[in-house]
């Protein structure tokens, strides 16, 4: 089954990551945090399914396009 | 008894009519047509089959071809229809006017009697009031008819786009190259979507740019998508290949009347005009530093969830998109807080003005969903020209005349309040979500201005500041706002598909007065 790629869609830092591997989360759920010009921003999910992959650690800095996380969709 | 003259029948005078339209319509040859596909392009005739409801398009002058305007030698057969295609169409069932560069025929390039028939396409356009469509890939004028200082004659075209500008819709769809002056057909055009690889703009040629400056560069990397979608702002719409393309230009032009004396369309559609959003708590957070992706919330306030997005790779920071309520066409505009906190810059009170002053033009009411903490402010931004860039945004929503509706979700500061459509700018109808906050400025930047002293003398100034700002904070209050009827009402999120669609309707017979003059000066 095909698997979702959740990329950033700016560069900012990593400020926190609030799910889990194996966690379910549904559509536009909340994965991780950014930090960017003093604002928190969501990178969310666009699926409703179960978080197979983190692949980024708090505190790095992300880049635009990067993929942060892949959902295995329902 | 004078001897019989055989002259050929109708029908033999049809076959041959039949042959040399079917001469035009092989276009440049195999060869060539091979070539375009082979660089995932379709021809200008594949292109023209798309972008009409099938077996409209009305060709005009296809038999056409090139002339030598000095006397020399003219060549037919390699160059049919003289590299444009023009014609008629229905697009959803309303009539649209065509120009389709065929590359295949001397590279699209722009010829005397191609153009003839450019020109006389519009001046139907403007005459009839009907929008027109460029499918554009070009290498720009025929400098073998054009070289010399004829060039003298030259040039009408772009003026006669400016006339027809907010008269009739113009849709520039960048398939190819477009080169040196002939960019300014794009510039001059409403709409400009552009395919991503293959088509280019520039004013001048990458061969030009070598001769002129000594720059080395090539035609896609001055002047692909990738700049003018994300960097310049001239592309409106980056897309993956020709089909998407004339697809987009479909779309748009459905958003659009045929002209500025018709009304924006009314599409028909079952989505309920009360239909609340039950989930709207979820995706805005009430905590004013949390980021959130507007385009979420419009997609969900809309009809069906329909929305064309313009520009949606360039000044992110806010954005411009049209859409339907209860039908009717709309433009909305909104702070997009996932980038630069929503914050305006240069280029997004450029995107902005420009897409009000569009949607004012023909007639489509305007919504506004303000969460903006304002302009940018430094040195950086001064160098740019913010002042008068930013007054091209409180020029276009001041002069658009056509139904405005504001609602605030949460920022609502300082100028960003008022270019947003405040309430000084005439909005039919202004509501507040109870998350709202209006002000001059956010209380962090409010307590340094109007305490800086105490906080500086206090014992803990961390904590004198924090409660200054507790302070600040419990002055920003919607319902202060709603107590002086500055905003016409607080609303309940989930409502806010149901009071927009109620306001939009209120003001629809909206016919403001406005002082007589020639025109504003505008800022640029």
């Amino acid at each position: 089954m095909a698997v979702t790629e959740v990329k950033a869609e700016l560069v900012g830092n990593l400020w926190k990551i609030v799910v889990e591997v194996g966690q379910h989360v549904e559509e536009d759920d909340t994965l991780m945090i950014l930090e960017s010009m003093k604002m928190e921003i969501p990178i969310t999910t666009p699926v409703t399914g179960t978080v197979s992959e983190i692949r980024v650690k708090a505190g790095e800095v992300v880049q635009e396009g990067q993929t942060v996380a892949v959902v295995a969709p329902d | 008894m004078a001897e019989e003259e055989t002259t050929p029948g109708l029908d033999e005078l049809a076959a041959e009519l039949d042959t040399r339209r079917s001469r035009a319509m092989e276009m440049g040859g195999e060869e060539r047509i091979a070539a375009q596909h082979a660089k995932q392009k379709l021809t200008a005739r594949e292109r023209v089959d798309l972008l009409f409801d099938p077996g409209t398009f009305v060709e005009l002058g296809i038999l056409a071809h090139q002339h030598s305007p000095t006397g020399g030698p003219t060549e037919p057969d390699r160059t049919p229809a003289d590299g444009v295609i023009t014609g008629e169409g229905l697009i959803e069932g309303r009539r649209v006017y065509c120009a389709a560069y065929d590359f295949t025929v001397m590279a699209g390039s722009m010829g005397m009697i191609g153009e003839q028939k450019v020109a006389r396409l519009r001046k139907r356009a403007l005459l009839n009031r009907l929008p027109m469509v460029w499918l554009l890939d070009s290498a720009g004028a025929r400098i073998q008819e054009a070289a010399g200082s004829t060039f003298a004659g030259s040039g009408a075209l772009f003026y006669e786009q400016v006339q027809m500008s907010g008269v009739v819709p113009q849709v520039a769809a960048m398939l190819g190259p477009c080169a040196a002056g002939t960019a300014y057909i794009p510039g001059l055009a409403d709409f400009v979507p552009m395919v991503k690889g293959t088509s280019s703009m520039a004013l001048g040629g990458a061969r030009l740019v070598k001769a002129a400056t000594g720059e080395e560069t090539t035609d896609h990397e001055m002047g692909g998508s990738q700049v003018h979608c994300y960097i310049s702002g001239v592309g409106d719409l980056e897309v993956d290949d020709d089909a998407a393309c004339i697809a987009a230009v479909r779309e748009f032009l459905a958003y659009l009347p045929s002209n500025n004396r018709d009304s924006a369309p009314q599409r028909e559609n079952d989505d309920p005009r009360d239909r609340r959003v039950d989930d709207i708590a979820k995706l805005v957070p009430t905590n004013p530093r949390a980021a959130y992706d507007i385009r979420k919330v419009i997609k969900r306030l809309v009809d069906d969830g329909d929305v064309l997005e313009i520009k949606p790779t360039y000044a992110r920071n806010i954005v411009t998109a049209l859409a339907r309520f209860a039908g009717r066409s709309t433009g909305i505009v909104a702070s997009q807080p996932m980038f630069k906190g929503g914050a305006l810059d240069i280029d997004a009170a450029d995107k902005a003005a420009r897409f009000i002053t569009l949607c004012d033009a023909f007639n489509i009411p305007l919504v506004f969903l303000q969460d903006v903490p304002g302009f940018i402010v430094g040195t950086e931004v001064e160098k740019q020209g913010i002042i008068r860039h930013g007054a091209k945004m409180l020029y276009a929503v001041s002069e658009a005349t056509v139904p405005k509706v504001t609602v605030i979700l949460r920022k609502a500061y300082g100028a960003g309040y008022y270019v947003m459509c405040g309430r000084g700018y005439e909005p039919d109808t202004l509501v507040a979500w109870p998350s709202a906050e209006i002000s001059v400025m956010g209380p962090e930047g409010a307590v340094d201005i109007l305490f800086p002293k105490q906080i500086a003398a206090a014992d803990d100034p961390a904590a004198a500041r924090a409660q200054y700002m507790a302070t600040v904070r419990q002055t920003i209050d919607p319902y202060v706002a709603a107590s002086w009827a500055m905003v016409d009402d607080i609303i309940d999120p989930r409502d806010t598909r149901r009071v927009i669609i109620e306001a939009l309707q209120g003001a629809a017979t909206k016919r403001p007065h406005r002082v007589w003059r020639k025109h504003g000066v505008r800022p640029v």
